[in-house]
């Protein structure tokens, strides 16, 4: 079996490889000529989170009253607060496990370049994305506005030109649509191409008695029409092999699409999520991104809530009741100080709980998941930060390889505004789109840094024989539970239906509870968390969705 | 068949056929008239070559005409030199005929970027080939002495000696130069004067009797084979060391290969290859962007130029003496090291960059731009041509928008902006560009010898009228000739264009499809 099949069957295939020739998986030395490359697997406290299962935390010998405490600063805690602040509710602490908030949005940076850690981008939000747009005016990204009252957001901030490629049969092709890969000419005579992209505009058109969206954002605004939701039965492959679609590279795009948005492949993804990813944006999309992804979001969310936030914070218990003689507490949150080894009870009339479902069974007291236990998987990504000492000739921002497991790279200084040439960080994503994510994450935690750097180069060698004479430096990051898994039956099944219920006095807030890993959602979620416990606690506010 | 059999053609054991003997015969007539075809394509190629190259194209024909005769006729006086194995020897001259023939295109493409002394190789090389192709005819006359009568001999070999003149010189203008190209018809004359060695050979295998001259032919073959599909390689490596003059300065900088080149008094600045300007007509270029903008500003104190490390632009600016103050930024400090150090060069620019009036900065310019605070009444944007999206960032909304931001009220840009002529779409996306920026753009072009037809765009924020006065010392600009700027012919009127933003960067697009339809690579002007 040589190499390249064993990466292109993927991680699980390529753990079942190792196992049975029992011998441990290649971890020799750095290559000679690798031996000027640095770096690290770096971030996400695997083993910290891990505590959760093993138990045996401190007690806590010190007590906080707080009137809201929200457990987890990734993108739905962090919304949750900035609402709250926005509101004038102060009285409120953010709990975040690792040294830096921002969860998938984190961003690191060197003397190169900041760059993004996981999401990178932000479309440009329809109308029907209120708190979206209201975000982004306050963090100057709206300049003006058009004639028609519609923002014309900053063109810096707007991805550049050229957006994005494919290395497809030995060259880079530009962009990256069904269009460039089946019909790059635009004759129109591709009949496969015809019917994906009437079937497109269909779903996008599609408006039922109350005017719902087939596929909207966010996805509570979705229809529940039975016809729509029943794509939500079948796999995307499923759709695909119904209607008889057998293009190789137009499975090879929808697949590719999956693996980008939910970290799942064709076969995994089903039919309502699949078709939610082409069908829940206007055509012509614009993105905004910058240097550090969306940790830039981060950042500002964090310039107007830092104070209220403590990092390093590991939540081992969330109970639903006050104890007695707490005059207001209706929950307690008991979290150890990682840094200190000390151990911290809050009390707090509301929770608002934004960490990942599959945490709350170890954690909350009492908590039993609405609908199947385990409905909530996630896929595992590996992303790894490349610095190098200059780009690819004719980078475009998004970078992808056709027929590979890795979802290609992007250029960490696409929006830059200098001419001229030098060093970069590219920003390269491996989902690990395996049926078993489990598996997947077993076999993420075994490998070492040597083994992912050769993991990485071999990968964009085959577009870039020339890579590992420019790259200095690489950073990995491994994301357990990078992604919510929208696998068919998830979306529209009972555990995410009923996941907004909250458990006492505690609301919910995260973007799996959406089944679709995206800002918007996460956002969304965190505003309507924050905005209902300030409805429980009487506080007035004007609302954001 | 009349007459006999020379000595040569005669195998004395085994008596050939009158059949066979016929067939060689036609065989070296034939070889007559490849011979005399390939003789004068190399002569009409180091002509070609050298008017290209050196210039002058009437003193480089004659003199190589005048060389390569002389040579062949030294040739065909050293032919008397020769009198036995004359089959092995006409081989062994056609296979140097087409290796020395054959590879005089890349030798002479490639030893003029190499060499100083050009024309020792040139002339040389002329010489060479003259020599040899001076004792193919002799050598065929003798071996064929006994097929013919004398006068049926001379008759029969100069006729089609000059037969094939004729078809050389109707081939190397009509199909040659305009399909082939230079390179590769040195290589396939090359590879047609082997045939003839290669045939010879197979022929006369019997009478020269030495194998190892079939390899050489056979090898010599193979290589000007290879020679003939590379050649668009060649071509490309050859163009890139490939300069028409004197190289006097050259040196990479982290940005870019700076050449300068000088002939008679003529200095010629190269950046990666691309012509920026030439000292004879640069005056034109600069006069057109400069003055009518500046000169239709009342207030002129702070200029600003960006790009234009040459200074070019600078000197024509200290012109006007109400200007109290200009800013030059320039990527890259070779360049401005160059036209301030450099006694010769800094001349060019009358040493305007050692002016106190004038402040050098070196930085990216949309960088430097971001973080500048300045107000400026006259600006000068002299970017090279958008021919890549980092350069094509230089000519969007964002970037005049922030350009705007540091206009003095009353101020005037100036924008070069590629040639209206050969990327009409390029030159009026950019002036759409300037109005979707909020600005008013009034476009004009001047026509500049070494670089064609040229566009400019001034930008205000008020209507823009062309100035009646200029500062004293102009060669170019008169206020008749000015106005006449502003009237665009036919040929470069507006065409429907969208604005080039960062996010689509069409101008990159327009113009690649512009100067694509030209042979030659844009010239862009000085950065």
């Amino acid at each position: 079996m040589t190499r390249r099949t064993l990466l292109r069957m993927g991680p699980a295939a390529a753990a079942a490889v190792a196992v049975r020739c029992s011998s441990p998986p290649p971890s020799s030395p750095l290559d000679p000529g690798r031996a000027g490359i640095t770096g690290a697997i770096v971030g996400a406290s695997h083993a910290t989170g891990h505590r959760l299962r093993e138990g045996g935390f401190p007690e806590p010998r010190e007590t906080r009253d707080v009137s809201v405490i929200i457990v987890g600063g990734g993108m739905a805690g962090l919304s949750a607060a900035w609402k709250l602040s926005k509101s004038g509710f102060d009285d409120y602490a953010l709990l975040e496990l690792e040294s830096e908030a921002g969860g998938n949005s984190r961003s690191g940076r060197n003397d190169v370049s900041a760059y993004p850690w996981g999401a990178h981008y932000l479309p440009v939000p329809p109308p029907e994305a209120p708190a979206v747009r209201e975000l982004l005016e306050e963090m100057g990204m709206v300049p003006s506005y058009g004639a028609d009252g519609e923002p014309i957001y900053d063109p810096r901030h707007l991805c550049h030109a050229p957006q994005e490629r494919v290395f497809v049969d030995g060259a880079w092709r530009d962009g990256l649509s069904a269009q460039d890969l089946l019909d790059p000419e635009g004759t129109g005579t591709v009949a496969v191409l015809t019917e994906f992209e009437a079937q497109v505009r269909a779903y996008r058109n599609y408006r039922d008695a109350s005017g719902r969206r087939a596929f909207a954002i966010p996805v509570a605004a979705s229809t529940t029409d039975a016809e729509i939701v029943a794509l939500d039965d079948i796999s995307m492959r499923d759709y695909f092999d119904r209607a008889g679609w057998s293009s190789e590279p137009l499975r090879w795009y929808v697949d590719y699409c999956c693996r980008d948005d939910y970290g799942c492949t064709l076969e995994t993804t089903s039919a309502w999520a699949g078709w939610h990813y082409f069908c829940s944006r206007p055509a012509e999309g614009q993105y905004l991104t910058w240097p550090e992804g969306n940790g830039r979001i981060v950042q500002h969310l964090l310039d107007r809530v830092a104070d209220h936030v403590r990092t390093g914070m590991l939540v081992y218990r969330v109970g639903t009741g006050g104890g007695p003689g707490s005059p207001t507490g209706a929950t307690e949150v008991d979290a150890v100080d990682t840094v200190r080894g000390t151990a911290v009870r809050y009390r707090a009339r509301r929770a608002i709980y934004a960490l990942p479902r599959f945490t709350a069974g170890h954690v909350i007291d009492g908590y039993a998941p609405p609908g199947a236990p385990d409905a909530f998987t996630y896929c595992p990504w590996m992303v790894a930060n490349l610095t190098v000492s200059r780009l690819p000739v004719d980078a475009a921002w998004d970078n992808v390889l056709y027929d590979s497991p890795s979802l290609g790279y992007v250029v960490a200084t696409h929006q830059n505004l200098r001419i001229a040439p030098g060093p970069s960080v590219l920003t390269y994503y491996r989902p690990l789109s395996v049926p078993n994510p489990a598996v997947a994450r077993t076999w993420m935690l075994e490998q070492r840094w040597d083994d992912w750097v050769s993991l990485v180069l071999a990968d964009l060698s085959q577009a870039h024989p020339e890579i590992e004479s420019l790259v200095r430096h690489i950073d990995v990051m491994l994301w357990g539970h990078a992604m919510i898994r929208p696998v068919p039956g998830f979306v529209w099944g009972a555990s995410r239906r009923r996941a907004e219920e909250p458990h006492g006095a505690i609301r919910f807030a995260h973007s799996d509870m959406s089944g679709i890993s995206i800002f918007e959602e996460a956002q969304y979620h965190g505003v309507r968390a924050a905005e209902a416990v300030m409805r429980d606690l009487g506080h007035a506010h004007t609302s954001s969705v | 068949m009349p007459g006999t059999m020379s000595p040569e053609l005669m195998d004395p054991t085994n008596p050939p056929s009158t059949e066979h003997a016929g067939l060689k015969t036609r065989a070296l007539l034939v070889s007559v008239f490849t011979i005399a075809t390939c003789g004068l394509i190399y002569e009409l190629l180091a002509g070609t070559i050298a008017s290209y190259l050196l210039g002058d194209s009437v003193t480089q024909f004659s003199t190589i005409i005048g060389v390569y005769l002389f040579a062949m006729g030294v040739g065909s006086y050293l032919s008397r030199y020769f009198d036995r194995d004359l089959i092995a020897r006409f081989i062994v001259i056609e296979i140097l005929v087409g290796v020395v023939g054959g590879i005089s295109s890349p030798v002479l493409f490639f030893s003029f970027g190499q060499i100083q002394s050009f024309r020792v190789v040139l002339y040389g090389w002329v010489t060479m080939t003259g020599i040899l192709v001076g004792l193919e005819i002799p050598f065929l006359i003798r071996i064929l002495e006994d097929q013919f009568p004398l006068r049926d001999l001379v008759s029969k070999v100069l006729s089609l000696d000059y037969l094939g003149a004729l078809a050389a010189s109707l081939l190397f203008p009509l199909w040659l130069v305009p399909q082939v190209g230079l390179m590769r018809s040195s290589f396939v004359f090359g590879v047609l004067n082997l045939l003839v060695a290669v045939w010879t050979c197979h022929l006369f295998r019997r009478e020269h009797g030495r194998p190892w001259l079939t390899a050489q032919a056979y090898a010599a073959l193979v290589l000007l084979l290879l020679g003939a599909v590379y050649s668009d390689d060649l071509t490309e490596r050859s163009e890139r060391l490939l300069y028409e003059d004197p190289v006097i300065f050259s040196r990479a900088s982290p940005y870019q290969r700076v050449v300068l080149t000088q002939r008679d008094g003529e200095v010629r600045l190269f950046l990666n290859g691309d012509l920026q300007f030439s000292s004879l007509d640069e005056y034109r270029y600069h006069e057109a962007l400069v003055h009518p903008g500046l000169a239709a500003v009342a207030e002129p104190r702070q200029a600003l130029v960006l790009g234009g490390g040459d200074g070019m632009a600078v000197r024509e600016i200290l012109k006007d003496d109400r200007v109290e103050h200009v800013t030059l930024v320039d990527l890259d400090p070779v360049m401005t090291d160059i036209f301030v150090d450099h006694d010769g060069f800094a001349a060019l620019n009358d040493y305007a960059l050692r002016s106190p009036r004038v402040e050098l900065v070196n930085a990216d310019a949309f960088v430097w731009l971001d973080a500048d605070a300045g107000r400026y009444d006259f600006i000068v944007v002299d970017f090279p041509d958008p021919s890549n999206f980092s350069l094509g960032k230089l000519y969007t909304t964002t970037f005049y928008r922030r350009l705007a931001a540091h206009l003095n009220p009353g101020g005037v840009m100036a924008i070069q902006s590629t040639s209206p002529l050969v990327s009409r779409q390029a030159f009026w996306c950019i002036v759409d560009t300037v109005r979707a920026s909020g600005l008013q753009a009034t476009p004009y072009h001047a026509s500049v010898p070494t670089f064609g037809e040229w566009g400019y765009v001034v930008a205000s924020r008020e209507p823009f009228r062309v100035p009646e006065r200029f500062p004293a010392g102009l060669r170019f600009l008169t206020p008749a000739v000015t106005r006449a700027l502003f009237e665009f012919p036919a040929d470069m009127a507006p065409v429907p264009v969208e604005v080039n933003h960062l996010n689509n960067q069409i101008l990159v697009q327009y113009h690649a499809d512009g100067w694509d339809q030209y042979s030659r690579t844009p010239p862009p002007v000085s950065e």
